[in-house]
């Protein structure tokens, strides 16, 4: 507690570092709403300026970037279908549906306050046992454990935004086979590639994910408009309650302990936070058949838990040195840089570093809060404008971050082409949030269970010997089993009766 | 967008090195360069591969009056970015960067074009070698003649992070380290390096073959310590970890290194400016500290273009043969 005030002394008493943290809060909100450029692409560009500033201000700076870069994305994400960023996708599954129920302001408001509370309470964890934590989590969660996480997440994956629980199985199916395209992760072998370089590096996921929900919303919402059947949307402000938040208490929890958690293991962050989050809103949830059609608390599930990992994301970069994504990775550069290295001695030797960065990562949250409030009450008004003014403004910011991701036109015709048959497989009852759940689960699923295989010497045995292990996949089959045992016997009245609650 | 990066970047890259008032190169006489060169990056933003490409760019202008646009083009194991390379005009202006991994992959079939032949080298910046690392506090074994003896009584047990392919220098140099030193270790392919380092760290894995420069932080933790050099000689840097030499075993082993390159049918004139960039780059006091850092300084880095030649020649004969006795 002392070294926090401390740290937030240090922090309000010294103008420049005051300026550079609005700077960075300001930066990486703006960045993160912008598709295909995010807080990483900030970083990159301002990496070479932080070798003027003092270690304090630029190792500071990046950790505000984090914070406000990853609350960003939620507004596109929730007004116009545009996730900012890859973690913000699983907002737009339920905040979007939202707004065209015209509770735009409603879903924002949750983001906002569930971003801000998930960061603050990861940055108390932080602040109070990160070397402790940082130790156990990584030696206790290794590639099995990884993979037995990933499979139980899957499981609910096909219960989002499909008409059936069979559609939304194949829709996964289509997603995790999408995952496959590149190089196998364990040989590196060309796989689905036909000769082609573009496909070797695997089909880009910001493109699939700005094709799926932007493009093919802005077809849905001009084949309304053409029939006449398009409800205009309303713009109100209005505020969740906090009667409401206290409804979603567990949620809230359960949201803010998986992102820590994804945040704190190496190669998972804030992007797989999100997902898994949004899948267990659903596992625990009485009514399933809400999701993907404007429940709040799919929003409140996935911004928290991205929010969260955040705070977390710190713990293994500080007091082991191993960063567990590109913008940690980052910071480790700018430690570097000021002569400094991370690992478990950097709390003795820079303690007055440390404490100014927990402070800061603190009180960035506690801004997203204030700003997203004053943001909340503006922004909800851009929705007056009609859609057929907004509709091209849309595909342009859509197209530009397709594009600059990779700097690949090809990126473009793979949103397109994803626009397109997102639009037919949602006409079909389809659900796109399935096949994205698919993309991402899969993709990261298989690399982690090759792993998996090589470090058990392919012994299945070997492998539910793990206690973390065993539990997860026990649990993942029981839900699998239960679902399917839903689908094919016949509605029974008492089920009917607590689907109708 | 990208003008904003440059203008940044070129801004930056003044304050960073105004005081650094080196003789400025001139200008070819044809007047090159007159607009800024472009750096392709096969590799995200802030990897190890940015992160000297980013340096060089900074070096290079602050040896010259010509800026440099950094620009990432990730995807593919470093071959996405080729046919934007090869599709660009070859005056000059463009500049790849690209590491012994196009070499593999040439080797290896990936890719047809050759790096010391199709392109035209401008000179290496970054070169060094690989070593095996153990946890500090592993109990089992706590240097190699230990760890091969743990080995040969359990067979199997000892497990390896390395990288996925095994048509990488990293995959061709544990197999080279196997045949001659009679160990067999499981390798456990890991795509990302943090969670290679995790995995170590964690006690997932026993071992890991991995550059010092990109594991230094674990070393001065002391998280990490090295039992093998896979290089003939000690280099003074590990005097007191042994090296093939001490293990009686005669391969030549792979090393890693990071170069740059332009069209091989760029002007001879704008080549010779680029190479000269380079080689003044390197020789920059910024660019001297930064490969410090990442312990690029315990053998010579610096390659000319004609070394490099050399260099990836011999490199892609030691793939070809170890391609060949794999298949």
């Amino acid at each position: 507690m002392e070294n926090f005030i401390g740290g937030a002394t240090a922090l309000f008493t010294d103008p420049t570092g005051l300026l550079i943290f609005i700077g960075g809060l300001l930066g990486g909100m703006l960045f993160g709403s912008i598709p295909g450029i995010n807080m990483l692409t900030l970083g990159a560009v301002i990496l070479p300026f932080t070798a003027g500033m003092t270690a304090e201000h630029a190792i500071m700076l990046y950790s505000v970037i984090y914070c406000s870069g990853v609350f960003g994305g939620a507004i596109t994400a929730i007004l116009f279908n545009i996730p900012g960023s890859p973690e913000n996708a699983p907002t737009t599954f339920d905040g979007y549906p939202m707004t065209l129920k015209g509770e735009a302001s409603r879903a924002i408001g949750a983001a906002v306050i569930c971003s801000a509370l998930g960061g603050v309470v990861s940055a108390v964890l932080m602040m109070s046992a990160t070397p402790l934590i940082a130790g156990i989590a990584v030696s206790a969660f290794g590639p099995p454990e990884v993979f037995a996480l990933i499979a139980f997440g899957l499981c609910v994956a096909a219960s989002v935004g499909a008409e059936t629980l069979w559609k939304g199985t194949l829709s996964v199916f289509l997603g995790m086979l999408i995952a496959t395209v590149g190089t196998d992760p364990e040989s590196a072998e060309a796989r689905f590639a036909f000769g082609s370089y573009y496909l070797l590096a695997g089909i880009g996921f910001v493109p699939l994910i700005l094709g799926f929900f932007a493009i093919s919303e802005i077809f849905v919402q001009a084949g309304q408009i053409v029939s006449g059947t398009r409800a205009k949307i309303s713009a109100e402000v209005k505020f969740p309650s906090i009667w409401e938040f206290w409804r979603m208490r567990f949620t809230v929890i359960r949201s803010v302990l998986i992102g820590f958690f994804a945040g704190v293991l190496p190669g998972i962050g804030a992007t797989l936070a999100a997902f898994l989050s949004y899948g267990e809103a659903i596992r625990w949830s009485k009514d399933k058949s809400k999701f993907g059609k404007g429940e709040i608390s799919g929003v409140v599930a996935s911004e928290t838990a991205n929010n969260s990992a955040t705070g977390a994301a710190m713990i293994p970069l500080l007091a082991l040195g191993l960063p567990g994504g590109a913008l940690t990775a980052m910071m480790m550069g700018v430690f570097e840089i000021h002569g400094m290295e991370v690992g478990p001695l950097v709390f003795i030797t820079s303690s007055d570093l440390i404490w100014i960065v927990f402070a800061a990562m603190f009180f960035a949250n506690v801004c997203i809060l204030a700003l997203g409030w004053i943001q909340t009450k503006t922004v909800v008004h851009l929705l007056r404008i009609p859609f057929r003014r907004l509709a091209p403004a849309i595909l342009l910011i859509a197209i530009v971050g397709a594009y600059a991701g990779r700097n690949s036109v090809l990126d473009v015709w793979v949103m397109l082409i994803a626009g397109g048959a997102g639009f037919l497989l949602r006409r079909t009852g389809y659900s796109v949030a399935g096949i994205v759940l698919g993309v991402i689960l899969g993709g990261l699923g298989e690399s982690v269970f090759v792993k998996t295989m090589q470090i058990v010497n392919y012994d299945l045995i070997a492998l539910m010997q793990r206690p973390i292990v065993a539990l997860l996949l026990i649990a993942a089959s029981i839900t699998l089993a239960l679902n399917i045992l839903r689908e094919v016997s016949p509605p029974k009245p008492d089920f009917a009766e607590r689907q109708s609650k | 967008m990208i003008s904003l990066k440059t203008k940044l970047v070129a801004l930056s890259a003044t304050a960073l090195f105004a005081t650094t008032a080196a003789a400025e190169m001139p200008k070819t006489s044809d007047g090159f360069p007159e607009r800024p060169i472009t750096m392709i990056v096969p590799f995200g933003a802030g990897g190890g591969s940015d992160q000297v490409a980013r340096a060089m760019a900074a070096a290079i202008e602050s040896v010259s009056d010509a800026s440099v646009m950094v620009v990432n083009k990730p995807g593919g194991g470093g071959l996405s970015a080729v046919p934007d390379f090869m599709s660009a005009p070859s005056d000059g202006y463009t500049v790849f960067m690209h590491l012994d991994m196009a070499v593999a992959s040439h080797a290896a079939g990936d890719l047809n074009l050759n790096p010391g032949k199709d392109w035209q080298p401008l000179g290496i910046a970054q070169l060094t070698f690989s070593q095996l690392y153990v946890r500090s506090d592993e109990t089992r074994f706590s240097n190699w003649q230990e760890l091969v003896d743990y080995a040969q009584e359990n067979p199997g047990e000892v497990t390896l992070a390395n990288v996925g392919a095994s048509t990488t220098m990293e995959g061709v140099n544990l197999q080279l380290l196997e045949e001659s030193a009679g160990i067999d270790f499981r390798v456990v392919g890991f795509d990302k390096p943090s969670e290679r380092y995790a995995s170590l760290v964690g006690g997932h894995v026993d071992v890991l073959l991995e550059q010092p420069g990109d594991i230094r932080p674990f070393l001065d933790g002391g998280q990490m310590k090295p039992v093998l050099t896979l290089l003939q000689d000690r280099p003074a840097a590990f005097s007191d970890v042994p090296s093939l030499a001490d293990l009686g075993a005669d391969f030549v082993p792979l090393m890693r290194y990071r170069g740059f390159f332009t069209h091989r049918d760029a002007p001879e004139e704008r080549f010779s400016w680029l190479a000269e960039a380079v080689r003044q780059g390197f020789e920059t006091e910024a660019f001297q500290e930064f490969n410090k850092k990442k312990f690029m300084d315990v053998v010579e880095s610096y390659r000319s273009p004609s070394d490099a030649e050399t260099l990836i020649d011999e490199s892609i004969t030691t793939y070809k043969t170890v391609f060949q006795k794999l298949n």
